[in-house]
Parts: structure tokens; sequence; C-alpha cells
């Protein structure tokens, strides 16, 4: 374990600037969000989670796929260092982890490198995550109900929990290990420190809410297609997309090519499941043109599509689709509705 | 860069020859060649499949290989006329230079309907595909038995590739019911639409039926199949939704929780009543 004095943060920030490009929580305007950083002063420890997702920093809201011009096809290339990224949260790790699955494993294909996306993987392959304990959940974390922890280190590379003065730093991978062998701090973990740490992981779990078992929810989900149930939980939604804008782990992005004449360039940009226009078709057809029908798809992608490609939950928690919902439409309680709702269908259909 | 393939790049293509399909030019057949000799070695495919056609400014769509694999070079689409892409595919010149990314998405399965009897049902200009499966299918003709195509157009100057319609009637290896929806004078061929033809015409249900054409079509001609008696696991069509990536990626093209792109455009009716919003 290393331990590091607050005040000598930026000694270690330097040390990983010179092997990474450092991104963490930062003020963007008047959100928060993950930036790159160029000293530890940038960095917002103050806040539990950022405004905006840290799935930005590796699948940006728009990224140049390649520029084109009468000297062909460009595709920018990542020469710079690997990124690494500081005070990533148990669920921001997690939800990276969900994302890979999309876009770096290529599941649904195996051995089909086309099924690969390059761009995803030029930054998230040899990436250092930095994932920090939270001490004060917020109200809206519900990460406990989907194997969640605030002290959880999976999918970490080193595991950082702040214990007031200092921060003590474990490394978890060998990548972690690696990189943190080569700081010398002069000050160990002592077992006060780690007394201190079992406490603040207990404090911290007395903020989550109880956990409720959402194991039967793939399977009630399997049954409520057509039921009117998805009437009631989107009559106020009314389909502005911040909820997907902010969630770590939606990935539904457009394709758009920006330009005058042969000089331009392809990029591609985050689109969300709430718009009507996302799948609307040259004749004028929509599959989902109904709010209800989009509302469906959002809520039945997270906890039941996912399920069956990957068998996990498209969610990690986080609670930031609560948070920036104009109108209130609580998730939680989505969740909620769905396993308490009575079916209108006799069960054996 | 990982050294993955990077599959959002297109491949450069040059349009070899444009056919004007129709009176009101708005459906076009292009044929592209590879640019590339390493770009045409790489690019394999099964009839089925799609590819996404890149115009550089204008942005991308998807349409379905109308040649066959064993029209060796040669990458056939018939694109009609509907929005800003298709607009500018019907700008396009011969010797001009466009891209494509694929071939993507799964293809019928021409393994499993050999020996059988095969019955194809069209309707539209989504014959694409299907040219590609009839040429692929004559070009192997001892690997299939009895080849019935029912195929049907609003009017006949809809139907497209005409002039290998008119080859194929002559051939006594494959039978052609061609229908339009009302009668035109001067057609003496079939009348009616395509689900009551099929009706009519009462395919033998033990072979394998793929049908392919617009959704009101598909919906009225699948019951007519099931009456038949076709089982549910020898009826395929191929579904189209509004696309981008084509590689499982942008969520777009999503039903339940298949990806058209990737997990389709080809499924079996089997498969597709446990999807919920396919049709
Ligand atoms: C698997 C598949 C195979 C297809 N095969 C053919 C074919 O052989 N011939 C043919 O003429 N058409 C085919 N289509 C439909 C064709 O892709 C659309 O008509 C075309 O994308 C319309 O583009 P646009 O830019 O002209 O229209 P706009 O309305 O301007 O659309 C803008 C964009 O939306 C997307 N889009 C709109 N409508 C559709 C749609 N119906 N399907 C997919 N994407 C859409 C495209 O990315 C398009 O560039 C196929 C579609 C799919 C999914
Ligand atoms: S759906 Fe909401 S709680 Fe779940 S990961 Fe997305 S933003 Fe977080
Ligand atoms: S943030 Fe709320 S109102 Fe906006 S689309 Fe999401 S659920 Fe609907
Ligand atoms: S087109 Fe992007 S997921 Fe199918």
């Amino acid at each position: 374990m290393v331990k590091i004095k607050k005040t000598g943060l930026n000694e270690f920030i330097e040390l990983l600037m010179k092997d990474y490009d450092v991104y963490s929580p930062a003020d963007v305007g008047k959100k928060t969000a993950f930036k790159k950083i160029n000293s530890a002063f940038e960095i917002r420890h103050d806040i539990t989670n950022t405004h905006l997702s840290p799935k930005d920093v590796f699948f940006p809201q728009s990224e140049v796929l390649f520029q084109y011009s009468d000297d062909g096809l460009k595709v920018p290339q990542r020469n710079e260092k690997p990124i690494a990224v500081w005070g990533m949260r148990n669920c921001d790790t997690s939800s990276l982890m969900m994302l890979n699955k999309v876009f770096g494993d290529a599941h649904q294909m195996p051995g089909k490198d086309m099924y690969k996306d390059p761009y995803w993987k030029m930054k998230y392959d040899n990436c250092l995550i930095f994932n920090q304990a939270c001490n004060e959940p917020l109200s809206t974390c519900f990460c406990n109900w989907f194997d969640g922890n605030p002290f959880a280190e999976k999918g970490a590379d080193v595991f950082v929990v702040d214990t007031g003065d200092h921060f003590i730093l474990e490394g978890v991978s060998d990548k972690g290990n690696a990189f943190l062998a080569k700081y010398k701090s002069g000050e160990e973990a002592t077992k006060a420190d780690l007394d201190k740490i079992a406490e603040l992981k207990k404090t911290a779990e007395s903020y989550l809410p109880d956990v409720i078992d959402i194991k039967p929810l793939f399977a009630k989900m399997n049954k409520i297609w057509d039921e009117p149930i998805w009437e009631e939980i989107s009559t106020k939604c009314i389909n502005c997309g911040a909820c997907t804008f902010v969630c770590s782990t939606c990935h539904c992005f457009d394709v758009t090519d920006e330009g005058k004449g042969k000089k331009g360039k392809r990029i591609r940009l985050w689109d969300s499941c709430m718009f009507q226009i996302f799948t609307r078709e040259a004749s004028g057809h929509n599959p989902r043109g109904l709010s209800t029908q989009r509302v469906r798809q959002r809520i039945m992608h997270k906890y039941n599509y996912f399920m069956d490609n990957y068998e996990q939950h498209l969610c990690t928690g986080c609670g930031r689709c609560v948070q920036v919902c104009p109108v209130n439409l609580d998730i939680r309680e989505v969740i909620k509705q769905v396993l308490d709702y009575k079916l209108s269908k006799n069960e054996d259909n | 860069m990982c050294n993955c393939e990077n599959t959002y790049i297109p491949i450069p293509m040059k349009v070899e020859k444009i056919l004007i399909e129709n009176p009101d030019r708005s459906l076009r057949t292009y044929d592209l060649s590879f640019v590339n000799e390493e770009d045409r070695k790489k690019f394999t495919y099964m009839p089925g499949q799609f590819c996404e056609f890149s115009i550089l400014g204008k942005g991308e769509s998807p349409f379905g290989i109308a040649s066959s694999p064993t029209e060796e070079g040669i990458i056939k689409f018939t694109v009609s006329r509907t929005g800003s892409v298709t607009n500018e595919i019907h700008y396009l010149q011969e010797g001009d230079i466009v891209g494509i990314r694929g071939p993507m998405g799964n293809w019928y399965p021409l393994e499993k309907l050999k020996g059988q009897d095969v019955v194809i049902v069209g309707g539209g200009f989504a014959f694409t595909t299907l040219r590609s499966m009839i040429v692929f299918m004559l070009e192997n003709r001892d690997d299939y038995g009895k080849i019935t195509v029912i195929y049907g157009a609003r009017h006949p100057d809809l139907f497209i590739f005409k002039e290998e319609l008119k080859e194929w009637d002559k051939r006594d290896d494959i039978i052609l019911h061609l229908t339009v929806d009302k009668p035109v004078k001067g057609w003496n061929k079939l009348c009616g639409f395509v689900p009551a033809i099929t009706k009519d015409v009462k395919p033998d249900p033990t072979s394998w039926c793929i049908v392919c054409g617009p959704p009101i079509m598909i919906k009225f001609t699948l019951p007519v199949l099931l009456e038949i008696g076709f089982a549910h696991e020898k009826i395929y069509t191929s579904l189209e939704r509004r696309m981008k990536c084509g590689i499982g990626k942008c969520g777009r093209c999503g039903i339940g929780s298949k990806y058209i792109c990737i997990d389709g455009p080809v499924f079996s009716y089997e498969e597709l009543k446990k999807i919920p919003d396919a049709f």
C-alpha cells in the first residue's frame, strides 16, 4: 500500500503524467465531468459522482472517425500516451466494463475482428484506472442493487481511499502495482489507517438504500412487453433524452458527415433512443414512433435485452439519470413498479 | 490504434455500370468494382448480406447486395430514391468512386437448403438479395431441388432485373410467377397481391420458403404460408430497420435483444415469433 499526503498529491500526479494522459473529475463550465488535467489542483475531490459520466473519456460525445479530402482518408491516431483516470467510482469502473462488452469484446460474434471498435480500444485497452472509494454516497446512489459497493475494487488497477489527510493507494492489477512501484512516498499505511478504512466503509454502506432483490426483474420483463404498465411509466417522460446523455452505460450513437464539398470529416455523436427520429425510416415508417415505445426500449435494454446478451444489467445504479430528469422519472421507482406489477394476462401465457 | 480491423473505413469502389430500372427513374442498379485488388480478395460474402453504401459528405445507407458471390469482381446494389443519401447515389455517374462497408449481417440458410425444394416470395424492390440468392442457386443448380419464385410489383414497370426475369421465365429449372397489383393493359401474367397469389400457387409445404418485401406484404404472406402448412423453422425473411454502424454498436437497429445488423437481417419465423417488436 502507498500512503500519500493530500498536500503532496501533485507530485504523484506529475509522475503519473510522465507515462499517461491523466483524466479526473474537474469543473467543466457549471458542471463536473472527467477532464484531462495538467495538475492535481484541478481535481475535484469533494464530489462523489460527476454530473457527466466518464464514458466521455473513452467514447466522447463527438469523435472523428476519419477526415476526407482529395488526398484520401485520414484516420486519427493516438500517438499520445495511454490514458489514466483518477477519481473513478466503483459504478464508473463497472460501466466501462459493460461498455467494453459492446465496443471491445465483440461478444456476439466471437473471433470476428470487424465487430471490435478500434476507437474505443485505442483508449481503453491499456488505460490505468484509479478507483476511489465513496465515503459519502449520494441519495441517488443505488449501486448495491447491482452487486456494486462504494468500496469495491472490481475492475480497478489501483484502489484509492481518502482517509482525511491522506490517500491510501492499493495496487489491484499487475499494471497498477507496476506503476505504484515507481513512487516512493516515504510513508507506510498503518494499522490505524486500515481501521479507518473499515470504519469509512461501514459508514458509506449506511448511506445506501435497502437492497431489493432484482433477480426476478429479467423474467418479469419477459412477460410485460405488451402490458399497459409502459403507459403508466412513460406518461410523464418528455423524451428530452437527458437521462441517456448522462448515463454511464448508454452507448447509442449517430454517424454523420460534416464539411463542404470534398473536404470534411465523418464523426460519430451520442444519440438517444428517446428521440423520435432515432428510428424513423425514409418511408416515414417508425417502429418506435410513440414515447411509450421509446421509454420501454430504454428500460428493457437496461434490464432485459442486455441481460439476455451478456448476463448482466446495463445499469450500475450510479443515479445520474435520477439526478438529471426534469420530471423526476426515477428509474428506481420504475424497477419497483415492474417488480410489483400484477400481470393483466394469465401467468401461463 | 489497435491492430484490429477498422470497420468504419469504407472500401473504395468504382461505379462500372448504372442501369435505370424503370421509366420514372426512381430505381437504379449499380455495378461496382473494387479499386484495390486486395480489397477484392478479402471481400467474401453470401446472398442475403448487406453493405453500408458511403458517399463522403452525405453519409451512409444500408443496401442488400443484389449480386451473387458467383459473379466475381462486381458488387451490385439496386437503390430506390427516397431521401438524402439515396438522392446523392442517384446523381452518381459511371466512373465515379464511392465507398462501401461490409459485407454485414448474416445470410440466407443456403447450407440448410441443399437438396431441398425452395420457394421464393418477393415484393417490390426488396427483390435485391433474392436475386443474389436465385443467381447463386442457378449457378449451383444441382445442389437444390425445385425452385419456385413468386414476385409481385405494383405495376409492371416496377419490377427490377427485368431482362433476367425474362431469361428465367424461359428456363425449365425455375418456375416463375410474376404478379402485379391491378390489371394493366399489355400485362398477360398474374394479377393480384402477393399473399393471394401465394395462396393460389399453394407451394409444397415440405419446401423451404424465403419471403422478402415490404413489411405489409410479409405480414400478410406469413399467415398464408402457415395455413398451407410450412414449418415455422423453414420460413425465412429479411428485416429492415434504420441503421448506422452496421456492427451492433450504435443501438439503432435493435429489436428485442437482437440487432438486425449483426444477428440478422435474415431471421427464421421460428426466431421472429419470440421477438416482441419484430413486425
Ligand atoms: C438491411 C437493409 C437492406 C436494404 N436494402 C435496400 C435495397 O436493396 N435497396 C433500397 O433501395 N433500399 C434498401 N434499404 C433501405 C435503405 O437503406 C433506405 O431507403 C435508405 O437508407 C434511405 O436513405 P436516405 O438517406 O435516402 O433517406 P433519409 O430519409 O434522408 O435517411 C437518412 C438516414 O437514415 C437512415 N435510414 C433511413 N431510412 C432507412 C431505412 N429504411 N433503412 C435503413 N436506414 C435508413 C440512413 O442511414 C439514411 O442515410 C435497406 C435497408 C436495410 C436496413
Ligand atoms: S440508467 Fe441511470 S442509474 Fe443506471 S447507469 Fe444509467 S444513469 Fe446510472
Ligand atoms: S431525463 Fe426524464 S424526461 Fe428526459 S428522457 Fe429521460 S426519463 Fe424522459
Ligand atoms: S446499425 Fe448500429 S447497431 Fe445495428
